[in-house]
């Protein structure tokens, strides 16, 4: 485009490029991605929770990744790593803690492994089956924080609820376990939380725990004893058996109870000790506090008495054997069965009523030693205290030893210094009968048999006489008074024959046919019945016209 | 290899990108829509580089979440379990089907790497102005805007998972976080892809080239 101006030459405007500095929108994408993408990873690594290692023996059912850490059935933690320790003896599970639950991480917490678990006390843990093992948590009570852990073998019986712990001491476990039931008459309370062999390795402690409503009911009186099985008892009481429950039957257990003679006492304090008897009747009877012990040594076999047989006071229980066994009398050099018996006055107090029981007990308590000697010396001497060997059952033949007062009975001589002091003993029971028994035959023995036979011949011979004489008795009898008799009932007939005749003719002289008297009867009763007709007219006719009587009878209208 | 040839921006001619026509451009500033198809038509996209690397720089940062978070969430009978891709593709393995594992591990963790790597590679070239092997980098370009859509293929596996196993109280399926960020990486390379202009490959090769619209 030429141009006479020669404009084309001109110089061309400089361009200059703006170097573009404004970001494009499009950036904010980027931005928007990093922070949501930078947001996701604080809120991950803030929520992240401590690391725990916890040491198990075996890692049944554990997985990484996919076991969680549960307490109170919410998860607290997951499984991230399971491995083998160093020295290859040990399982080390690593578990991520959720941020919340760190402050869980204690030094007494626990862990164990949740897995369904069949015994014959119960099943636990069923929900394990479809969703795979956990690991159960229990918070610990201490302030410490801990990163390592020792994981339990069995999962702790005890959870976390309210409740006491006490500790029994018994010689041997039976076929206790931990876990099994505590019962208090017959209702499950508690738990048996731990066994362990005392370090002497002659006693087992056991620890059991009482949930919380029931633990109130252990006071210092409670009784502990194995309701393992069934006790069957057969004593001088007869056959016995008590079982606490079938589950108990089957898997065993603890029952306890306070016996009903003691008053009630305030709760036992935690982990109190108490001994662990056999049985319940064991338990039950154990000795109180208050026991005296007396010795009594018997003349007779004292097979059948064991010891734990009962003393008892006219029949109720106050006591019991302790020990049999014999004893060697240097003086009159004999053996002769020496019975150590323990008596319990709270037993014998628990018999009277509840007014007595507090002036009594009063009043027993008030003796002092001597003063309960005098009692005694007083009972044994004045009274006749004697004690005696009687069969509990014929069955079984147990014996029992029975205290009775027995007024007449020969003097004992007792030394009243003795301790345990000995108390006079009377033959009783079968070796009484014995006696009896013999001295019947000795009688028997002595009778003059033959004298009597004599005699007893000749009274035969005067009766058979006296019978003869009775019977010509009889005969004359017969002979005499027969025909007397015959002759009596003859005039008697006749006698009657006469009054039957002369009541046949008053009978005609009054209603005969021709006799007047029928005749004039049945005219008069003709007049009767003609009077009253009238009557009856009249009685209708005033009936119909009442007014008559006032107005007499009306003319009869045509 | 080099084709001497006038590209269309050199004589001062717009190119349509849908029907091929060529168009003058009209007044300086003003856009301009081609007369045959109405497509717009620019030299090249309006600050097609800079935009590219954004949504790459995005779907890269989306990426490690996509592949960090759980993109399943399984229930079955109370046990809750959370799977990531890599867990996925993990578990295909162990559990023998490892045909069915590689194919998961293309398409859903080897193809959107690929395609940013892809990307950055076509990004930098251009910025520093290469001009060697353009014919291999326009064909890794139709390579990955080919391939993009597939990788989608992830995320409506979840979707129809999630719809059809809804068993409760037995089993029940629901998706993760991750799935979220994995389609923002699958749709922002494919954006990428779509604003990055293949013609500034070759402009290189013609350096005194104005090349601004």
């Amino acid at each position: 485009m030429a141009d006479e101006t020669g404009l084309d030459n001109l110089p061309e405007a400089t361009v200059v490029r703006k170097k573009r500095l404004r970001f494009s929108v499009i950036w904010i994408i980027p931005i928007l991605a990093a922070a949501v993408a930078i947001g996701i990873a604080i809120q991950r690594a803030r929520s992240e929770g401590p690391v725990i290692t916890i040491e198990f023996k075996s890692a049944s059912g554990i997985e990484a990744g996919k076991t969680f850490i549960k307490y109170k059935d919410v998860r607290i933690g997951l499984v991230s790593a399971v491995e083998l320790s160093e020295d290859y003896s040990k399982v080390l599970v690593k578990a991520k803690i959720a941020k919340h639950s760190a402050g869980l991480m204690v030094e007494d917490a626990k862990f164990w492994v949740v897995e369904p678990r069949i015994s014959l006390s119960g099943v636990s843990g069923l929900s394990t089956l479809l969703s795979g093992n956990y690991i159960g948590f229990q918070a610990g009570k201490s302030a410490e924080d801990q990163r390592n852990f020792r994981g339990l073998d069995d999962p702790p019986t005890i959870k976390d609820q309210p409740g006491r712990r006490f500790v029994l001491k018994a010689r041997e476990l039976g076929s206790l376990g931990t876990g099994d039931p505590v019962y208090y008459r017959g209702l499950q309370v508690g738990q048996v939380a731990a066994a362990i062999l005392v370090a002497d390795g002659k006693s087992i402690e056991i620890t059991l725990f009482v949930d919380a409503p029931y633990d109130k009911f252990v006071t210092a009186e409670t009784r502990f004893w194995n309701a393992s099985g069934i006790d069957v008892t057969v004593g001088a009481d007869g056959v016995n058996v008590r079982t606490e429950s079938f589950a108990s039957l089957l898997a065993g257990g603890i029952a306890f109870d306070a016996p009903d003679f003691l008053a009630t006492s305030a709760p036992a304090a935690e982990n109190s000790h108490f001994p662990l008897y056999r049985n319940r009747s064991i338990a039950m009877k154990q000795p109180d506090p208050i026991e005296r012990r007396f010795v009594l040594h018997f003349n007779e076999s004292v097979r059948g008495l064991s010891i734990g047989a009962p003393v008892t006071l006219y029949g109720l229980r106050v006591g019991e054997v302790t020990q049999v066994w014999l004893h060697f009398d240097a003086a009159a050099k004999v053996f002769r069965p020496r019975v150590l018996i323990t008596f319990f006055p709270d037993l014998l107090i628990a018999r009277m009523t509840a007014r007595q029981q507090v002036d009594n007990a009063k009043s027993l308590q008030a003796l002092d030693a001597a003063g309960r000697l005098r009692l005694l010396r007083q009972s044994v001497e004045e009274r006749g205290l004697r004690a005696q060997l009687k069969t509990g059952s014929f069955l079984t033949g147990e014996l029992y030893v029975a205290f009775e007062y027995i007024p007449n009975a020969p003097k004992a001589k007792i030394d009243w210094s003795q301790d345990p002091l000995e108390l006079p003993v009377v033959p009783g029971g079968f070796a009484n009968i014995e006696a009896k028994l013999s001295s019947i035959l000795t009688k028997v023995d002595n009778m003059p048999l033959n004298a009597i036979g004599v005699e007893v011949k000749d009274a035969l011979a005067t009766l058979n006489q006296t019978l003869k004489d009775a019977d010509t008795l009889v005969n004359r009898i017969d002979a005499k008074l027969v025909p007397e008799g015959t002759r009596t009932l003859e005039d008697l007939r006749k006698a009657i024959g006469s009054a039957d005749r002369v009541l046949t003719n008053t009978d005609s002289t009054l209603f005969g046919k021709d006799s007047p008297a029928p005749q004039d009867l049945r005219d008069t009763l003709q007049e009767v019945t003609r009077a009253a007709r009238s009557v009856r007219v009249l009685v209708d006719y005033l009936e119909r016209h009442p007014e008559m009587l006032i107005r007499g009878k009306a003319e009869e209208k045509r | 290899m080099t084709v001497a040839a006038v590209t269309a921006a050199q004589a001062g001619l717009l190119s349509c990108e849908a029907c091929q026509m060529l168009s003058r451009p009209a007044g300086k500033g003003e856009p301009a829509y081609c007369r045959r198809c109405g497509e717009k038509l620019e030299f090249r996209h309006h600050g097609s580089i800079q935009k590219t690397w954004a949504l790459v720089i995005a779907a890269a940062i989306c990426y490690f979440p996509a592949n960090l978070l759980p993109v399943l969430n399984t229930t079955t009978l109370g046990t809750s379990e959370a799977d990531t891709i890599l867990q996925g593709v993990a578990f295909l393995y162990v559990s023998g089907s490892w045909p069915l594992a590689l194919v998961v591990l293309i398409a859903s963790v080897m193809i959107p790497v690929g395609k940013l790597v892809v990307l950055v590679y076509l990004l930098v070239t251009v910025q520093r102005g290469s001009v060697t092997s353009n014919r291999e980098r326009t064909r890794l370009y139709r390579l990955v805007e080919i391939i993009g859509r597939w990788s989608m293929l992830d995320v409506f596996v979840v979707t129809f998972t999630v719809a059809m196993v809804q068993l409760q109280p037995l089993m029940s399926v629901s998706p993760g976080a991750g799935v979220l960020f994995f389609a923002a990486v699958v749709v922002l390379t494919m954006l990428a892809a779509e604003v990055f202009d293949p013609r500034l490959i070759w402009d290189s090769a013609y350096p005194h080239q104005d090349r601004h619209g």
